[in-house]
């Protein structure tokens, strides 16, 4: 072998005694483009979805799955294929990528996935260097297409509209939130880390009719049974009665105060307290007999006036609980560690139920808490407020 | 950049003669230097930034600016005289008569600095004995532990968690609610806006830069306080700061100062004043929302869609109720001190484009601190651009880099300050016995002079408690609480006093028992890098072993703990380098899918986690988008210029909505400057985090004045009293006296005056009234809460008189340690 490079390199190294010069330069260029092109067709080839399904590992599971999807079939006929979202448009990129997956190669020859339950099994792990790399790029797959600059918000729902905001200011990931938008998720997401798992975990299953619950996080409500007609958010740890349980969804009854000002969109827990149990789009907030409206009253402290409602609205079967108390207890806990990194965290009824918000927000830029929590901790602050014990001073 | 065929010839040609002689001349240059060079470069952090530390020899050498820091400040400087001051404290002392008699001693001694020397074993044990001792014969009311200041960075080390961590362990103790710096912000804010507002983030610098045509830095000195940050500062502002220099020049924004004195900012930006006298603000402020009234320059719609009460305050303004004054600008010249005619067109100004309104905290630690803020935000809701790049309020652009965009990266915890088992506390009584166990932080001296004594906070009914023993860690009360003469009377009535620090402060003076704990950076720990703008993480290798007999607090308080079978708890069986590892591990978790993070051995080498910019952001934005959904904090939600909930605590010197309440003292004609013509402004200091290195003898000579602290004063006024820039002074008023060193400056208005706070404290000796060496202002402050609403420090309410010092000064007794006794 030795031998051989050697040989090779003394036939390299010599001067070409035959050929002109011009043959070698201009040659080499004509050779260099018939290979150039013949390496990307090559490479174009490996960009095309008929090459990417053509291992059954890709055409028995994930292809399957993006099939049920918005990126499949929708009303405008643009389709998605899979090089679209996971190769990257830009050249350099793209040939990191096609090195990487070198290792897929491996994958497909040792049968790392040959098997659905093995696949199953692997895909948290896939789907994790996915995301990361979504993360790293901040979705650019995704913005060659979505563009937040060119998102009409006025025509999103709501709810849509308040989070998309958000993210546009931040020019946000979008796989932050839309894990899952084209294939299953891994099945152990939910018993995984972070603090939505551990939220989910605290959820009991089999709501009777009748019986009172608690929401363990924020979630979407609607006013159909099919659940795609939005109707706002309940907020975390807020008492709802199950009116009737139709499969994945459920009817449920919000008591709740409002302030008459404005559309009265903001759901309260009682009367001239600012505990939120969540908010109504304007539409079901101003619509005549979507809710039952009781006593009017003005609340003194800010001369606004209150309105007893009982609302109805569906919500998706699940994250649930009968007792506030493994809540309070999470929320006490993360309260007591997030809040003492700086300072002694003031005792709870310290404040008063409407003075919590505004001591909280104050503190927020130094704790890293995400949504969910940070309305499951004010709401227990306002619960064990003042308002509710006296032994604060 | 083209590239022509000469350039590339010409560049190849350079490139190759620097390889062919670069060896041969480093040699030469490596020679040289090598006892200057020789010894490991290590990584650390501070409040005043990151640095790189060459340690030799066991000790350190030479601090130079992390290369990340673009604006590195000039304390960097005074670093190596921290760790190497002649005022650390060296082994555990304790106060001489407390030794001999110990709770029974003779506290009229307390600061006469004598002390003995004692093993750790026996310190820690008097430690055991008095906390067992105060909770056994009166019980928690007796014991305040909750003094809290500005620690050393690390968060693994952050000494108030250990301190309050340990004691807690041991049993309940009185605790306190707000600070020093922020007390009556930050209490009045959430009912007017929602929030602190004095530690929230502000919007970002170049949205301010791009957006406003007008900023007003009212009271605030960016470029003084931005040198110094909570956790380990960037000094990322100082490049916002440099555009907006430029664009001041460049006269695209015009940027005035609202201040009786030339400001550092000022100076830097080479922007407009607009001179107020001190302590006017309000009524300026009321003149200039008369003005924005009668000439209709305020925006309704913003006012009947944001914000209530604006019906209750104006006929205030125009003199149609409470006091029966028109707030008119020529109302307010009288006070104030600025032409009517100026202050009208101040505020057409601030009406006729995008103007940001940029307060200081220096007007909110004052008598009714909290009515200058209420009327910041009053006059911004009529203004009508709260919520817009630009445009609207702040009250923090000046602090720890606020302004500059977070990244939004998870930063990481700390050493946990609660107990892990908080129900199994060695004494778990919980009786105050009817005192109340939580207090304004800037009223536990009354607490101590009066105990039982009823007052009103922030709604409440406050009894302060019957203190009978203090614990100090992380803070120094002998230089942030007001009047030093009325401290030592207070100090007469404690039975035990323990300290623990690494510098031999006042406090430590005033103290019993003192344990010497070493500085951050005799020990391994990790901080955050950018306290707002979360730019990422930095590694503070241990530089040398701790000095003298000093230990970690970490240490300090496992063997306390020991003492009642709790350092298994304390410690939770792991080492510094575990904490410091698990924190490291749980932030790089949090932060997962989001921002990549090396692994803990990775990092600790590299020094530090970069996670660069973060997006621009527009404080309160959200409100302005959707008032409902994104409802402030206040109680009706809204932008609150009456407040019901305020105006029924039925106090009578914070009412409904702002208002101009005359001061107990006040210069420029005002109550008490007669007597003591002079307005004393007691700011933080530019080459010290508040007391926090007046210890580092070089870099402290470097300003000094004959040895002592810079007294600021205005030419006329030195002239006056026939004193000349270097002279010595007596500064003196009926609560105190001190020595300073004259500078006079024409930046200072006629009857101003400045000692910055923070300047360690010595008093000749112990006695009530004995003359300060070194130049404290809190020797002369005075001692009131702001009002019964927030209770918080009104240091910059203060009058005095300053006379040429004539015959032979007394030595500075300030640093140093104590007397050591045989």
């Amino acid at each position: 072998m030795k031998n051989m490079l050697k040989k090779f390199w003394l036939i390299v190294s010599k001067p070409s005694v035959h050929l002109s010069f011009g043959f070698l330069t201009i040659g080499g260029f004509v050779a260099g483009i018939i290979f150039w092109g013949g390496f990307n067709t090559a490479l174009e080839a490996t960009n095309t979805e008929e090459f990417c399904i053509g291992c059954h590992e890709m055409a028995d599971n994930v292809y399957v799955e993006l099939q049920d999807t918005v990126h499949w079939k929708n009303n405008s006929g643009v389709r998605a294929t899979c090089p679209d979202c996971h190769v990257p448009h830009n050249w350099t990129d793209k040939i990191a990528r096609k090195m990487q997956a070198s290792k897929e190669v491996y994958g497909k020859i040792f049968g790392t996935i040959s098997t659905r339950e093995k696949f199953l099994e692997k895909r948290g792990e896939l789907a994790q260097h996915e995301w990361d790399r979504f993360t790293a790029n901040n979705s650019l797959e995704c913005k060659n297409c979505h563009d937040y600059n060119s998102m009409d918000f006025d025509s999103m729902s709501e709810r849509a509209q308040v989070q998309m905001k958000m993210a546009a200011e931040r020019d946000q990931s979008c796989i932050d939130c839309h894990k899952g938008i084209a294939h299953h998720l891994p099945d152990n997401m939910n018993s995984g880390e972070g603090t939505l798992a551990k939220l989910e975990e605290m959820a009991t299953s089999g709501y009777k009719k009748g019986e009172s619950y608690f929401s363990v996080r924020q979630l979407p409500l609607f006013t159909n049974s099919e659940l795609n007609e939005e109707a706002g958010q309940l907020n975390a740890a807020t008492e709802v009665k199950i009116l009737e349980v139709k499969g994945d969804a459920i009817k449920v009854e919000i008591d709740a105060w409002r302030k008459t000002k404005g559309f009265g969109r903001v759901l309260f827990e009682d009367f001239a307290m600012n505990i939120n149990d969540g908010y109504l789009t304007k539409e079901v907030a101003q619509a005549e007999g979507s809710m039952t409206k009781g006593e009017t009253k003005e609340d003194d402290l800010t001369g606004l006036p209150w309105q007893k409602v009982s609302v109805e609205l569906w919500m998706r079967n699940g994250s649930l609980t009968d007792s506030r108390d493994t809540l309070w207890t999470f929320a006490k806990t993360t309260y007591d560690s997030a809040c003492s990194v700086c300072h002694t965290q003031p005792a709870e009824n310290h404040f008063d139920t409407n003075t919590w918000p505004g001591m909280f927000n104050g503190m927020l830029s130094f704790v890293n808490l995400d949504g969910d929590t940070q309305a499951l901790v004010l709401k227990y602050l306002q619960k064990h407020s003042s308002d509710f014990s006296d032994a604060g001073h | 950049m083209a590239i022509t065929r000469r350039g590339f010839l010409k560049g190849i040609l350079a490139t190759s003669a620097s390889t062919l002689i670069g060896p041969s001349l480093l040699a030469v240059a490596n020679d040289a230097a090598a006892a200057e060079t020789a010894g490991t470069w290590k990584v650390s952090g501070s409040h005043w930034g990151a640095f790189r530390a060459r340690v030799y020899g066991g000790k350190v050498q030479e601090i130079k600016a992390f290369e990340a820091d673009k604006y590195p400040t000039d304390m960097l400087n005074g670093i190596k005289g921290i760790i190497y001051s002649p005022s650390r404290i060296r082994y555990p002392m304790v106060r001489y008569d407390w030794y001999l008699k110990r709770n029974k001693s003779d506290t009229t001694q307390r600061g006469d600095n004598r002390f003995i020397r004692v093993t750790w074993d026996e310190a820690l044990d008097l430690f055991y004995q008095e906390l067992e001792r105060v909770q056994k014969d009166y019980g928690p009311w007796a014991l305040h532990a909750g003094q809290t200041g500005w620690r050393q960075t690390g968060q693994v080390h952050s000494c108030g968690n250990h301190m309050q961590r340990a004691v807690s362990m041991h049993g309940f103790s009185v605790n306190k609610v707000g600070d020093y710096s922020t007390g009556a912000g930050q209490t009045i804010m959430p009912y007017v806006l929602g929030t602190t507002e004095v530690y929230a983030q502000g919007t970002s610098w170049p949205l301010i830069l791009d957006n406003s045509k007008t900023i007003i830095l009212w009271a605030t000195d960016l470029v003084k306080n931005l040198q110094v940050g909570w956790a380990c500062e960037t000094h990322e502002s100082f490049e916002y700061l440099e555009q907006l220099k430029d664009k001041v020049a460049s006269k695209q924004i015009r940027v005035i100062s609202v201040d009786p004195v030339r400001t550092k900012t000022q100076k830097y930006l080479d922007c407009e004043q607009q001179y107020v006298n001190p302590q006017a603000d309000v009524p300026f402020m009321l003149a200039i929302a008369h003005t924005l009234y009668n000439e209709e320059l305020y925006d309704k719609k913003f006012l009947s869609t944001y914000a209530l009460g604006f019906e209750e305050f104006i006929p205030y303004v125009t003199g149609e109720s409470k006091d029966k004054v028109e707030k008119t600008p020529e109302w307010a010249e009288a006070i104030c001190g600025v032409p009517a005619e100026d202050i009208r067109e101040f505020a057409r100004l601030l009406a006729s484009d995008r103007t940001q309104l940029i307060f200081g905290w220096c007007i909110q630690r004052q008598q009714h601190g909290e009515q200058p803020y209420w009327m910041g935000a009053v006059i911004a809701a009529m203004l009508g651009q709260i919520g817009l790049p630009g445009g609207g309020v702040s009250y923090a652009h000046h602090y720890s880099s606020i302004g500059v965009p977070s990244t939004g990266a998870a930063s990481p915890g700390a050493f946990p300050r609660n107990p892990d088992k908080p129900n199994e506390r060695v004494h778990m009584n919980q009786d105050f016995k009817g005192y109340s166990s939580t207090i304004p932080v800037a009223r536990w001296i009354d607490a101590i002079l009066e105990p039982g004594k009823v007052i009103n906070a922030n709604g409440a009914k406050i009894t302060l408690p019957d203190i009978k023993m203090m614990v100090f860690s992380g803070c120094n009360p002998w230089h942030h609480h007001q009047d030093r003469n009325r401290m030592k009377k207070a100090f007469h009535k404690l039975e035990t006093v323990v300290s623990i620090d690494f510098t031999w402060t006042a406090s430590c003076r005033f103290s019993d028992i003192v344990l010497p704990a070493c500085t951050q950076w005799e020990r391994n720990d990790i901080d955050l890098y950018g306290s707002y703008s979360n730019r990422g993480i930095i590694a503070m290798h241990k530089l040398v072993d701790p000095l003298y007999q000093s230990k970690t607090d970490f240490e300090i308080f496992t063997l306390l703990t020991q003492r009642f079978g709790k350092s298994k708890e304390y410690t939770q069986g792991k080492s510094e380098m575990d904490w410091v590892k698990q924190l490291y591990d749980e932030c790089a978790a949090a932060n997962k899918g989001k921002f990549d993070m090396p692994d803990f051995m990775t990092f600790w080498k590299e020094g530090w986690v970069d996670f660069g910019k973060g997006p621009n952001w527009t404080r309160q934005a959200a409100f302005r988008e959707d008032p409902e959904i994104n409802a402030l904090g206040t109680p009706s939600g809204f932008i609150e210029i009456f407040s019901r909930k305020i105006d029924r605590y039925g106090y009578d010197d914070c009412q409904g909505h702002p208002m101009w309440f005359e001061k107990a003292e006040r210069s420029h004609g005002g109550p008490g400057s007669e007597e003591f013509p002079i307005w004393l402004q007691s700011c933080h200091p530019d080459k010290r985090l508040h007391s926090q290195m007046c210890d580092s003898e070089e870099f402290r000579a470097t300003y000094a004045v004959q040895g002592r602290e810079p007294l600021y004063i205005n030419p006329e006024d030195a002239k006056k009293r026939g004193i000349n820039d270097g002279d010595l002074v007596r500064v003196f008023n009926k609560r105190g006296q001190l020595l300073a060193g004259a500078v006079v400056s024409e930046d200072y208005a006629k009857g101003v005056a400045r000692l910055q706070e923070g300047a360690w404290y010595g008093p000749v000796d112990e006695s009530i009234g004995a003359l300060d060496t070194y130049g404290d202002p809190n020797t002369l402050t005075m001692d009131i809460g702001s009002s019964q609403l927030a209770q918080a420090t009104s240091a910059n309410t203060c009058l005095v008189q300053y006379e040429k010092f004539e015959g032979k000064a007394p030595a500075v007794s300030s640093f140093g340690g104590p007397k050591e006794m045989a």
